[in-house]
């Protein structure tokens, strides 16, 4: 490995050319998509648009990525980059002219991610994220990946310079891939989700399409029709009732296929590497990308399971750190993890976690709130289908009661909280089980919250925020929502810990 | 340490129930009722709008009166909610850490500790300004919402809390 020297203001790899103007040109017909189309039919249509022949509009369409062309050349060209001592810099700009410096101290995360276009020409994108708005994210588009490897090192090395010797780290720090992913895995993965919203969604629309199709068929066969309703009445109602049924199959074979689909494309070839300090993660098919977690930015961590699931002893770990934005929040998921390496890893995130505590659960008063909201929910379902179906469509109370009686069922049994001395978990989920956890010292804001109704029973909720999320504790008395209050503002008052 | 515990420690701990909270300046109620009285001239202008539209093609003067009477309910109901509710907001500070009160149909209490405070900030409207009141707004690292906005503040009160809290965040750091 050739080493680059950052110390001079260098370019990036000239095949950024190629990905700027990709980018641009992309992003460009993006923006002008409906004019084309617009711009297409009627020059279709009519040979010629006010004296424009296709012809021309082809020639207008070169010189606009000619120009494009060579605005990436130019951007690619003022494009440049060095590291000084503490600093990171930057100079952009074709006419105007930007110089972004970037203290390392000051530096958030460094992703390493390639996209499709970026894995065929062999350059790596790094993304330099600071604390502050979307805005100050900056983004190196090609590197080749030794020298973005080596950019990340020296970006993250210089950082913590100030309380160890970066130099012993960096030879002592053993690396190992603790934990990658199997296709097997990812299968049951796809499998095991949560289908009900995506199912509920194509369902209603694969319905929609259905009820016009039924439409235009009858137009259709009028006749036939007006001649199988006298005499063929079961028989309909059979037809009815098998298309009912193949629609759903197919529904539900297609929520299938595509969820499995997307966690295959998000989470190929999904590896955790531990560092000394950090973990690493690198996945992803088409887009992919190299994250790194460290553990004093880790505001809560969210394990979700379920039933099938725990069959099959796949878990996954959500981690939400403070000041991502919430489009890269969504890539520090890990999915598919056994019992033990989730039990691994969150004690390497979370320092100390020995999921101690006496489990407490809300009050009874959860399960009216659940009836009350099930209730709403049916009255909603039953209005629909009274109105787009007709009568005949209240059979769907026969799937809904026994759905609602279980939702307030497992709504109830899954909900618990648990505190300790340093750690708050919440459990929560109906189909899935989800389990919040956050360090008590992490917390940014707690809030008690009661509604006029709940005056009478003494009953109240409390929210607490951290810097990435609000966790609920629903339901529980007030004496003890704030009994829990004043412990917990205790706990991150008395201790003068960092958040971050 | 388990929860039960907790329980017999937490009797020792400073209770947020025992906090004295000081009521904002009245004159916030002048502002909002200025405020409501802009919102239902609004509205009930618009059902008149509505009428004269609707009127102009059909002639559905009955429905008129149902709605004008609704918008009146609702005005007057939502006017006497927020007179209660105006009682509601209150707020404290303690030596580590900020005490806000709100909320009628739903009350709630908020306390964002002073180490955790990223910045403060005190706004005044042009209203607020006329009747010597200010908006101080507290924020804080976590998700939007969880920012804290004390309203209607006597001016020299916003702005007195407003040093205490930046003076005590910059010794921390």
């Amino acid at each position: 490995m050739e080493t680059t020297d950052f110390s001079q203001p260098i370019r990036q790899s000239s095949k950024g050319i190629i990905i700027i103007f990709a980018f641009n040109a992309f992003s460009f017909f993006k923006k002008f998509f409906v004019l084309f189309i617009a711009f297409g039919v009627s020059i279709m249509s009519q040979k010629s648009f006010g004296g424009i022949t296709p012809t021309m509009m082809l020639l207008a369409l070169l010189g606009v990525l000619i120009i494009i062309l060579i605005i990436a050349i130019l951007k690619y060209l003022n494009f440049k980059f060095h590291l000084s001592k503490d600093d990171f810099h930057l100079a952009t700009g074709i006419i105007n002219k930007d110089n972004t410096i970037i203290p390392k101290s000051k530096i958030q995360n460094v992703y390493i991610k390639q996209n499709f276009l970026q894995q065929i020409i062999n350059v790596v994108s790094v993304k330099i994220e600071t604390a502050g708005d979307k805005k100050s994210e900056i983004e190196i588009s090609a590197l080749d990946k030794s020298t973005a490897l080596l950019l990340k090192k020296k970006l993250f090395n210089k950082a913590n310079v100030e309380n160890e010797h970066a130099e012993q780290i960096d030879t002592i720090e053993a690396s190992e891939v603790f934990f990658k992913v199997t296709p097997k895995r990812l299968l049951l993965e796809g499998i095991s989700q949560n289908h009900f919203k995506s199912f509920l969604l194509i369902l209603t629309f694969a319905y929609g399409i259905y009820s016009e199709f039924k439409d235009f068929l009858k137009d259709l066969e009028l006749e036939k029709q007006i001649e199988g309703l006298v005499k063929l009445d079961e028989d309909t109602i059979l037809n009815l009732i098998i298309t009912n049924v193949v629609i759903i199959l197919v529904v539900v074979l297609f929520s299938f296929v595509f969820s499995i689909v997307t966690t295959f494309i998000i989470n190929f070839n999904l590896e955790v590497v531990e560092h000394q300090k950090t973990i690493e993660i690198n996945k992803g098919l088409f887009n992919k990308v190299s994250l790194s977690l460290t553990p004093s930015r880790i505001q809560n961590l969210v394990i979700k399971t379920n039933r099938v699931k725990q069959y099959f002893n796949l878990h996954s770990l959500s981690v939400k750190q403070a000041m991502v934005n919430a489009k890269q929040q969504k890539n520090f998921k890990i999915v598919a993890l056994e019992k033990e390496q989730l039990n691994h890893l969150i004690n390497k995130l979370l320092l100390n976690y020995n999921n101690e505590g006496k489990v407490a659960k809300p009050r009874p008063y959860f399960m009216r709130i659940s009836v009350l909201e099930m209730l709403a929910f049916g009255i909603v379902i039953n209005a629909l289908s009274l109105f787009l179906f007709g009568i005949e469509m209240l059979w769907i109370n026969v799937v809904f009661v026994p759905f609602a009686v279980l939702y307030v069922y497992f709504a109830y049994k899954k909900a618990y909280y648990k505190i300790s001395d340093n750690f708050l978990t919440i459990g929560s989920g109906v189909i899935d089980t989800t389990t919040n956890i956050l360090e008590i010292h992490k917390i940014q804001e707690v809030e008690l919250k009661q509604t006029l109704f709940q005056q009478r029973s003494d009953i109240a909720s409390l929210v607490v925020s951290t810097a990435s999320k609000s966790v609920t504790i629903p339901y529980i008395s007030k004496l003890e929502a704030l009994s829990i209050y004043n412990f917990l503002l205790y706990k991150v008052e008395s201790q003068d810990r960092d958040w971050m | 340490m388990n929860f039960t515990n907790l329980q017999i420690q937490t009797e020792q701990l400073p209770k947020v129930e025992d906090v004295v909270l000081k009521p904002i300046s009245k004159s916030y109620l002048k502002i909002i009722l200025l405020n409501k009285l802009a919102l239902y001239i609004g509205v009930i202008g618009l059902v008149f709008g509505l009428k004269y539209i609707i009127e102009k093609k059909e002639e559905l003067q009955l429905n008129l009166w149902y709605m004008l009477s609704a918008v009146v309910v609702f005005c007057v109901f939502n006017f006497i909610v927020s007179l209660l509710a105006f009682k509601k907001r209150k707020y404290a500070m303690r030596e580590h850490d900020v005490v806000y009160a709100k909320g009628l149909l739903v009350h709630s209490i908020t306390t964002v500790p002073i180490s955790r405070i990223q910045h403060v900030e005190e706004s005044r409207s042009w209203l607020a300004r006329h009747f010597g009141l200010a908006t101080l707004k507290i924020f804080t690292a976590g998700e939007a919402g969880s920012d804290l906005s004390i309203k209607g503040l006597p001016y020299i009160e916003a702005k007195q809390i407003k040093e205490i809290i930046s003076d005590k965040v910059n010794g921390n750091n």
